[in-house]
């Protein structure tokens, strides 16, 4: 219990030891922490707390060095007995066989798919922050795009586990893969259900492959600073309980062997710039494909409520309203729980996300409006059917307009409706847009709704087909339920292991877009920060955009530095 | 900067790539050829009462049609293991000891009257044995379209003991469906396994005379999920 008093902190920071933060001081009611600003001749900061690059990569590599807080080993302990819940409802379900969840003959995909479409769709966010963003040159990605490539693979990896078990004989799910095999049977390459395959594990690889490409640097950072730490101080580093190993060493070996020999050499930011654009490039059809073709999963049958053209754009549309609340979700505690971290993701990072939730939130209650609008149009009654009687109908509707006739899951429906259309737009007003409590329930608003969205889509249309003789009802039994929450506790399981463990911060690509890594930098000194900054959002380098041709100048106080105490980090000695 | 890795891990991502190629072509292999049933199940001879029904002295040797005790191959789904009074036609106390009398051939035979006087089965073991997904195999389907006993079984006639000749493989199965007319022969040949057998030393006739019977027939072998599986 270590009580640190005002002056203290004041102490700390003159003597360097504390960077200064915007969290020290009181916000302004106007502009945030700074961010906000209405003044359309300056950016936005991107970076507070006037950090030079050394305290960034202190700041960032702190978070794995020091830790991110107190608050991290209860909060990983209780996710990961979350977590404990899915390979046990999973083993439960491999022994006793499906009967164990609430499927019946009717609706023969429920929950499983559900909750896969779900954690998919919540990936799509990494994706098109890591590429799309970066191909569009939005340097406010620097700060969150780790964070949510990080997401990405954990949401994959939670994805892809529901495939796999709902196939009932566990054992034979390699017959996902076309593997040749002794009963002669080969993929049937005409199924959206085989497109899935590839394009999840597809999906799955790159975006592994864009993550741990854009760690490499920052992973040579901490084993430089592992290293050196070694050197210098022999016997009271700290070692491992039990194995009485050096912790620096074990962070140098492993960290070592991530980084892969990369040594801040000319050459080889060249080729990462160059392998990150080209990665960008691969994963940017990416983020319209996979959804696309889960979205096929449905609309390529003939159930009416799945055969709809409209699926593919609505449900990428969808995936990027959930990932990005996911982000939101995440990043929103993390910013407050991690010292420093609101230097980084600021008032204006969250409003942008805000506002890409608004928009998509917009996409996705017009494609639910379309899908009523073609089903009148057409006038087919199943169709029409599918719509209102499986759907929209609440039963006191029903009474209004004398149809006798309900839809079982209009509140599954409705929830879906107002969390995802009607939530959002709460996001028309800036004050609301910039407060983050607010910002924080949309974005859980928003998670309910997606899921519910696909629940609508999946057991709504399944539970009443064509004859009323197959009319059933979807009851969810605990092993459905407990198997959903163990994947919550798995996903944010592996997010605080990256929390504590992986680089939660692009920290070279965070040092290009700030205002020294402007080659007008340090001539205009006398100039001052705004218009330090003003320069640095139009000429800035930028991963993907700036690398290559954009000239030797710009980059050489970047992207050289090796952001360790190995050799002097140019922003802050010059 | 200081080394942190000792200089032979310099070696070490060449060593990991080929033991990753090794492993992976180790595996691969090894799944190929270790895990089918053409590994696993050809070849399966398991003991039978009595040192077993020996097809090699029967069938081989004295020439015995193969419907002289698979009673209903023509006519069931399954060609029926026969009764013990098949066997006793022939094994009785005063049938057969008028050709061949010797004490150790009583002896060997001698379950089989027991068999018959206390009215209880000879307990025979299964050898051909398809999964439980499958139907019932219809040898009489298979038997009438001209299939010899002798593309699923081998030549019984030269089996002393019965052993499992092929993999009955799903592939297995399906390579026939895809192309069956190999092994169609006339009608009246289908037991006779060891005229089939020369005949099928010459795979190019039996295709030119595979497709006339195949016309003639009006052979359609199913390749749909359907028909062997419920």
């Amino acid at each position: 219990m270590s009580v640190i008093r005002p002056d203290e902190t004041t102490a700390r920071e003159l003597a360097g030891m504390q960077p200064v933060g915007p969290s020290a001081r009181p916000l302004d009611p106007r502009t945030g922490d700074g961010t906000l600003t209405e003044d359309n001749t300056k950016r936005a900061p991107l970076v507070l707390g006037e950090r030079d690059f050394h305290s960034v990569t202190e700041t960032v590599c702190g978070y794995i060095e020091k830790g991110p807080g107190r608050w991290w080993l209860p909060a990983f302990i209780g996710a990961a007995q979350v977590a404990g819940l899915m390979p046990i409802m999973i083993i439960y379900l491999i022994i006793t066989g499906v009967g164990v969840w609430g499927l019946n003959n009717q609706i023969d995909w429920a929950w499983d798919i559900t909750n896969f479409v779900f954690w998919i769709g919540i990936g799509h966010a990494g994706t098109l922050i890591s590429a799309i963003l970066c191909l569009l040159k939005q340097k406010w990605r620097t700060s969150i795009n780790r964070a949510a490539e990080a997401m990405t693979i954990f949401a994959v990896i939670c994805a892809g586990t529901f495939p796999g078990i709902h196939v009932g004989r566990v054992w034979m799910s390699w017959m996902l893969f076309p593997i040749p095999n002794s009963n002669a049977i080969w993929s049937n390459f005409s199924s959206p259900l085989l497109w899935d395959v590839f394009a999840v594990s597809t999906y799955a690889t790159v975006s592994a492959l864009f993550w741990y490409m854009g760690m490499i640097p920052d992973f040579a950072t901490l084993r430089d600073r592992a290293a050196l730490r070694l050197l210098g101080d022999k016997d009271r580093a700290p070692r491992l309980p039990i194995v009485g190993v050096k912790v620096d060493q074990v962070r140098a070996m492993v960290y070592g062997l991530l980084s892969g020999g990369w040594r801040f050499s000319a050459r080889h930011w060249q080729n990462y710039e160059k392998a990150y654009l080209m990665l960008a490039g691969v994963s940017t059809p990416l983020v319209l494909s996979v959804h696309s073709i889960v979205s096929f999963d449905f609309a390529t049958s003939i159930l009416p409520g799945w055969h709809t053209t409209i699926f593919p754009p609505y449900f990428v549309a969808g995936a990027i309203f959930g990932g990005f609340a996911m982000v939101l979700l995440l990043l929103i505690p993390s910013r407050e729980l991690c010292p420093g971290m609101k230097d980084f993701i600021t008032r204006r990072h969250l409003e942008n996300m805000a506002k890409i939730i608004l928009l998509t939130g917009m996409m996705v209650g017009f494609a639910y409006f379309m899908e009523f609008f073609i089903a009148a149009y057409s006038a087919n009654k199943y169709e029409i059917d599918v719509f209102v009687y499986n759907r929209l109908m609440p039963p006191f509707a029903s009474e209004w307009f004398g149809t006798h006739r309900f839809a079982p899951y209009w509140w599954a429906y409705w929830a879906m409706i107002f969390c995802n259309v009607v939530t959002p737009q709460v996001f028309w007003f800036k004050k609301l847009r910039q407060n983050i409590g607010v910002i924080f329930t949309v974005a859980a608003f928003v998670t309910v709704g997606m899921w519910f969205e696909r629940f609508v889509i999946i057991v709504t249309s399944l539970h009443r087909a064509f004859l009323p003789g197959e009319w059933h009802m979807f009851f969810p039994t605990a092993v459905d339920i407990l198997t959903f929450v163990g994947s919550c506790g798995t996903f944010l399981t592996l997010y605080l292991l990256f929390m504590r463990f992986l680089p939660q911060f692009a920290m070279s690509e965070i040092k290009a877009v700030m205002p020294q890594a402007d080659p007008h930098y340090y001539g205009h000194r006398g100039g001052g920060q705004a218009h330090g900054h003003g320069d640095g959002q139009d000429h800035g380098p930028d991963h993907g955009g700036g690398g290559g041709g954009g000239g030797g100048g710009h980059a050489a106080g970047v992207k050289h530095d090796p952001a360790g105490p190995g050799s002097p980090t140019t922003g802050g000695a010059a | 900067m200081s080394t942190i890795f000792p200089k032979w891990t310099n070696g070490l991502p060449t060593m990991l790539a080929g033991g990753a190629v090794t492993t992976l072509a180790t595996v691969v292999g090894g799944v190929w050829y270790f895990a089918t049933p053409k590994f696993w199940e050809v070849g399966y001879m398991p003991e039978q009462p009595g040192g077993g029904f020996n097809h090699q002295l029967h069938v081989g040797k004295l020439g015995m049609d193969c419907k002289y005790c698979h009673t209903y191959v023509e006519v069931s789904p399954e060609a029926n293991i026969p009764h013990v009074s098949i066997c006793y036609g022939c094994h009785s106390e005063n049938k057969l000891q008028k050709y061949v009398d010797s004490p150790a051939h009583r002896e060997k035979t001698e379950f089989v009257r027991t068999a018959y006087k206390t009215d209880m089965p000879i307990e025979w073991k299964r050898v051909h044995k398809l999964p439980d997904y499958v139907r019932n195999f219809p040898h009489h389907a298979h038997v009438n379209a001209g299939v010899s006993c002798i593309s699923c079984h081998g030549n019984i006639g030269r089996q002393p003991v019965v052993w499992q000749h092929e993999s009955l493989s799903m592939s297995w199965c399906l390579d026939c469906h895809r192309n069956p007319e190999p092994t169609l022969v006339a009608k009246d040949q289908v037991t006779r396994l060891f005229e089939v057998e020369q005949q099928m030393a010459d795979p190019a006739a039996m295709k030119v005379a595979g497709k006339k019977y195949y016309e003639e027939r009006q052979i359609a072998a199913p390749e749909n999920c359907g028909a062997c599986h419920y």
